[in-house]
């Protein structure tokens, strides 16, 4: 019998949503439309229209030696012409932003080929060849992974997502990268604070009911608490028990 | 330390401020009689970028203004979120209440009292002023920052 992946226990809306953001046979919503020029200028690592800096000559002018994993695994487009590894890096307000640190990890690993990243308490950083970094980009800004106000495109400087929101809605930034212009979110600075010649709007910030309907955190003041969840807590207890058990006697 | 201990309340608000609240608010309260000392607190904002590769740059940001308290201009270098309040006596509690109540209209905030600023010198304290501190400057300011306290005008 084929394996079919469970993606994650609970039967609470938080948790069906971490399992729709994972499973890679769900589309991601489509929500807004922030151009690939945009995203590039937010991205802040080369200007629009510029020529993908490389960091090795093509793979095909390259010569590759003869090896039998070279040939099962196709490289991406961006391995393949030679791309720089660049990054981005996201901060997810705690307040219902609709993703967070692990869960993107796991959305992205089970999403994407060719990524790397890396997941801190605050922030998640995901790393791949340049070209291929703008197509994911483009993927986890104008879909429903993203909010403008309760999540942050931030390479330096992320602090901000377990603070209170401020009067408008949106989360701290030191760096100020985006503000609230005219009820559309806009960036006037690229990920690492550098500003842009022009503010690149990223759309209106979703509301609180869509945030709530569509996050992947538990919140018990804001969202769903997570003793609502009584399988999730089932699992959790599991995990520990087991954890605390598997030195002494690996079973259960 | 002298002997007299003198009432404190915090206040916090369910938002971080914008320079216009702040700037309401604490017009509010320079104007009840009998509040000794204020402390502002909030994340910072830095003058320029100080991590990454944009390091140094400035670093412009609506929350980094400078508000107007009764006479005195008063430099934000925080987002505000909580306001410590030194009194001279409890009643002043139901004023400062009755003032909260009148600015944040939008958000829920909540006012405790409490003693919620330093009243022993620390080491930096000790460092930076001595063995015979001014009791009034502890936990008023960090003691590493070279600016000092702004002086708002009483009514005595």
């Amino acid at each position: 019998m084929a394996y079919t992946p469970q993606y994650g226990p609970g039967q609470s809306i938080v948790a069906e949503n971490r399992r729709k953001q994972m499973n890679p046979n769900v589309k991601l919503e489509k929500i807004r439309n922030v151009t690939d020029e945009d995203i590039v200028l937010i991205l802040g690592h080369r200007a629009p229209g510029q020529a993908y800096p490389t960091a090795h000559p093509p793979l095909a002018e390259q010569g590759e030696p003869d090896c039998p994993i070279r040939k099962i695994v196709t490289p991406t487009d961006g391995a393949k012409a030679g791309d720089r590894v660049r990054y981005i890096q996201f901060a997810d307000s705690m307040f219902n932003a609709p993703s967070q640190p692990y869960q993107r990890t796991y959305t992205e690993c089970y999403r994407y080929r060719g990524i790397d990243p890396g997941t801190l308490s605050g922030r998640q950083i995901v790393e791949c060849r340049e070209r291929d970094l703008e197509k994911i980009s483009a993927d986890l800004i104008n879909t429903n992974l993203f909010d403008p106000a309760r999540v942050g495109i931030r390479g330096a400087t992320v602090h901000g997502h377990s603070l209170r929101l401020a009067e408008d809605g949106m989360m701290f930034d030191m760096l100020q990268r985006c503000i609230l212009e005219g009820g559309t979110v806009k960036y006037v600075k690229d990920q690492i604070g550098t500003p842009l010649d022009k503010k690149v709007d990223v759309g209106k910030p979703m509301d609180d009911a869509w945030l709530k309907a569509n996050t992947t955190m538990f919140h018990s003041l804001v969202g769903t608490s997570y003793r609502s969840d009584a399988e999730y807590i089932e699992y959790i207890q599991r995990i520990h028990s087991l954890r605390t058990k598997y030195g002494f006697m690996p079973v259960e | 330390m002298a002997d007299a201990e003198f009432p404190q309340c915090r206040i916090v608000t369910e938002r971080l401020l914008k320079p216009e609240t702040v700037e309401k608010i604490l017009n509010k309260l320079a104007v009840i009689p009998g509040i000794r000392r204020i402390v502002i607190n909030g994340p910072s904002i830095p003058q320029k970028v100080p991590y990454g590769p944009a390091r140094g740059l400035d670093n412009p940001h609506s929350g980094k203004a400078t508000i107007r308290v009764g006479v005195t201009d008063v430099d934000l270098r925080v987002q505000v979120g909580t306001f410590l309040l030194e009194l001279e006596t409890r009643d002043i509690v139901s004023q400062v209440e009755e003032a909260c109540k009148e600015v944040f209209t939008n958000f829920s905030y909540s006012v405790k009292e409490g003693k919620f600023m330093r009243s022993t010198p620390t080491q930096v304290d000790y460092a930076k002023y001595g063995p015979n501190a001014n009791e009034i400057m502890l936990g008023l300011v960090d003691p590493k920052n070279k600016t000092g306290p702004t002086l708002i005008q009483g009514h005595k």
